[in-house]
């Protein structure tokens, strides 16, 4: 597992242009020709009249609200952890309403098959009797929770919180490289990212006509409260959070207080008879709906992994009883399984008879022999994930990856092939960002967040994650990545005047 | 209706930033005594190293090196730098509980205190130094006093503030008049001094006019109504916010915080100088000190470390 990490901080010079590759590849704001998209029309007139000394200035009077508001995060080292502000680009990157409407429709399409599939998988498992899906791909997943079956989910919304991580192909259409059904993070940045662009370009954004995305935290609480059960009128909502050491902390806490509903870690709730309650100044108190930041494993000690001491004991059992609300369901992370993905075009036709909206990335499952040989004769041009990791680690990328590293990766993925999938290299779009003062392009995707409750709502808006080192593909934050405001624009008709 | 670590953590964070701020104000007058005359300052930091539980007599005689470990050492859990990462480190964990116009103080301060300038700041102008922290951290109880809604989270804050300004407080005339074996303290420099540690200076003068006498000096910081620094003050606040505290809890405690509170603002509030003086002052504000650790346990018990036994829902 050390191979990627090493592959991803590799100095500028060691990395094979990425002219290698592909052809330019599709930028946000400059088509083909060298023309400025129309979209981006208005950005690029102000940017050309602001100097470059002008344009760092702002970035510092940025990166100094973003300090002392504390919007940072943990990165982990082999010694210690530090904290650190998330690099924020300046610059937005702008989607016009035409695209945006697309992506809607595509990721409503989307979540809405994967929590049918999600209660179909819990419950009579018709889609693995029909064979659609293999069935020890689903059952034997590591994220798949047995404790889960033949539980009643409200609106059989398992996943209510979902970010979908988006790429551009390279005709420009967008498609899904993954969906994170578990506890996606990166909203903050959202909200966070438009109130330092407004700051900054106050003038463009007034008249761009962008879509507002201030909603966010109302619409949660309210996808929240639409889990409840009839018989709790006013149910009390919390923020269960892994503590202040979490990398995602800042997030949690903003979520929490935007909402008006407590931060709660696990040792702040007790189980008494079936009943969650949280320990207050006053005694105890009931609570009704869990917004878990805490991974499946960590919930509860009685039921997951024992050694947890983030969780609180009983917890399951209390879910289960039907005395509260877990948003979102254990076991969630079985539908966004790297290797499930690949299977999700025909989960949407199944249940819903439809195409989908959000093509997929061509997805190799190493699990099937043949596949396995073609991923390991063409290493060097694949993108190689292990199935149940997540934020850049466990992977090879193979056009920016020596040959020890191939050959060292290669037997990894024979010793345990059913772990691994692999992807051609998506040559990422390129947006603008400032960096040193000038304006370069660099590679991004596209994270939006679509809420699902009684009903369900995509945020027009986005988290566009940026890969800060020139020519790299990895965007994460934990491996050098950052981000900027993403503007969705209003259709023409509903703009301001 | 609070989490029960939220409330404690708000408490700590009061009770942490009026450490810092006192503890600048006590290194400020020193490192100014310093410039001064020097028998008279080594007793000013004598005083100051004493009051902040420093007993070694050695650093008496080196007060700028004390200062400095005292304001910037990090390993240091008594240290102005430490105290403020602790408040700054309570406050993040209950982000969501304070308003961004708190926290953006509170983390500045920390952000200036910890930045790698901060040695440097202190070395070109330990004064200026102090006395900006002094005033953020000013700015810090405005916001909180200005964008906080007065309620129980406020109240714990204030609760912690007032708890250690009292105790902080009578340990320094503790250090100051506490001690009847020894001659009294009679500088005039040395007096100006405690009343500067104090942040009471102007407030004195204009209550005492510049006649500068212990006696009046230990009356105005134990007894005065009005002034803020107090401890009368300090243990009317303390009472106050603890029994809109309690009026939420559904069971009483067996050692009810609020009544160890009452007890100790009445015995402030009929103080009499003459039986101060008769019994000795040392004896008096030990009890003092006392009686605010009694509380401070007794708070903890009753809100934070409750039994969950006796708060099952019924």
């Amino acid at each position: 597992m050390e191979l990627s990490v090493a592959t991803a901080q590799r100095s500028d010079k060691s990395l094979i242009p990425i002219e290698d590759l592909a052809p330019t590849p599709y930028d946000e704001m400059t088509a083909a020709d060298g023309a400025v998209r129309p979209h981006y029309a208005a950005l690029a007139q102000r940017l050309a009249a602001l100097g470059g000394a002008d344009l760092a200035e702002r970035q510092r009077t940025l990166e100094r609200f973003f300090l002392l508001q504390g919007i940072t995060f943990t990165v982990y080292g082999a010694e210690s952890s530090t904290e650190r502000i998330i690099p924020t680009d300046l610059l937005p990157r702008i989607i016009p309403s035409d695209e945006w409407a697309r992506i809607e429709s595509g990721l409503t399409q989307r979540l809405r098959a994967l929590n049918m599939f999600l209660a179909d998988i819990y419950g009579d498992q018709q889609i693995l009797m029909d064979g659609v899906v293999p069935r020890e791909l689903v059952l034997c997943a590591p994220s798949y929770r047995r404790e889960m079956q033949n539980l009643y989910v409200p609106h059989q919304a398992y996943a209510n919180v979902c970010g979908s991580d988006l790429i551009r192909q390279p005709d420009g259409a967008f498609a899904v490289l993954e969906d994170n059904l578990r506890v996606p993070s990166g909203v903050s940045y959202m909200l966070a990212n438009r109130e330092a662009s407004k700051r900054t370009f106050p003038g463009t954004f007034r008249g761009a006509g962008v879509r507002s995305i201030d909603r966010y935290p109302d619409l949660l609480l309210a996808t929240l409260k639409s889990m409840a059960a009839d018989w709790r009128p006013n149910p009390q909502v919390v923020v269960l959070t892994p503590g202040v050491y979490n990398s995602a902390y800042y997030e949690h806490a903003y979520l929490a207080r935007l909402m008006g509903v407590p931060l709660v870690e696990g040792r702040d709730l007790v189980v008494h008879e079936n009943m969650v309650y949280m320990r207050t100044t006053t005694g105890l108190r009931r609570v009704d709906i869990i917004y878990r930041r805490v991974d499946d494993d960590f919930i509860d000690p009685l039921t997951f992994r024992r050694d947890s001491s983030l969780g609180v004991a009983g917890l399951f059992n209390a879910y289960r009883g039907g005395n509260v609300v877990i948003c979102n369901a254990p076991g969630t992370g079985v539908a966004d399984d790297k290797a499930v993905y690949a299977y999700v075009p025909e989960i949407i036709r199944y249940y819903l008879g439809e195409d989908a909206i959000l093509p997929n990335i061509e997805t190799y499952l190493c699990r099937e022999p043949a596949q396995l040989s073609h991923v390991l004769a063409n290493l060097d041009k694949l993108v190689v994930k292990a199935v149940g990791a997540s934020g850049g680690y466990g992977m090879l990328v193979g056009p920016h990856s020596t040959q020890a590293e191939r050959d060292a990766f290669a037997e990894v993925v024979k010793a345990d092939p059913a772990n691994y999938i692999a992807q051609p290299t998506i040559n990422l779009s390129t947006a603008p960002c400032l960096i040193d003062g000038e304006i370069d392009a660099r590679h991004v995707d596209l994270r939006p967040f679509i809420l699902c409750g009684d009903k369900i709502v995509v945020t027009p808006g986005a988290l566009t994650r940026v890969a800060l080192r020139k020519g790299s593909l990895v965007v994460n934050s934990s491996q050098g990545g950052g981000s900027k405001d993403t503007w969705v624009l209003a259709d023409a008709k509903e703009q301001r005047p | 209706m609070m989490l029960a670590r939220v409330a404690d953590s708000l408490y700590w964070i009061g009770r942490y930033v009026e450490r810092a701020e006192h503890m600048c104000r006590l290194s400020d007058v020193m490192l100014n005594a310093t410039l001064d005359r020097t028998e008279a300052a080594t007793q000013v930091a004598r005083i100051a190293l004493a009051a902040v539980g420093d007993p070694d007599s050695e650093r008496v005689s080196a007060p700028y090196e004390a200062a400095t470990a005292l304001v910037l050492d990090r390993e240091d859990p008594g240290s102005i730098v430490s105290s403020l990462a602790r408040a700054r480190e309570n406050a993040r964990q209950v982000r969501d509980q304070i308003t961004t116009e708190t926290w953006e103080r509170l983390n500045f301060v920390f952000l200036r205190m910890t930045s790698p300038e901060a040695h440097k700041a202190f070395a070109g102008g330990s004064s200026v130094f102090l006395h900006e922290t002094i005033a953020d951290l000013h700015l810090f109880r405005g916001a909180a006093d200005a964008t906080m809604s007065h309620g129980e989270g406020w109240r714990f804050l204030l609760l912690g503030m007032y708890l250690e300004r009292a105790q902080l407080g009578a340990r320094l005339l503790e250090v100051c008049f506490g001690d009847t074996h020894r001659p009294a303290l009679s500088d005039h420099f040395a007096l100006t001094s405690v009343l500067r540690m104090g942040c009471a200076l102007e407030p004195y003068l204009r209550a005492y006019t510049a006649d500068i006498q212990p006696r009046l000096i230990l009356r105005f910081l134990l007894l005065d109504e009005d002034f803020p620094r107090s401890l009368r003050f300090s243990t009317a606040q303390i009472e106050e916010h603890l029994s809109s505290l309690t009026k939420y809890l559904a069971v009483s405690a067996d050692v009810s915080p609020e009544r160890l509170a009452g007890r100790l603002r009445a015995r402030m509030q009929y103080a009499d100088m003459h039986e101060i003086e008769a019994q000795g002052a040392g004896a008096f504000l030990a009890t003092i000190g006392d009686e605010c650790a009694a509380i401070h346990h007794a708070l903890h018990e009753a809100f934070v470390a409750y039994p969950l036994e006796l708060r099952l829902p019924a």
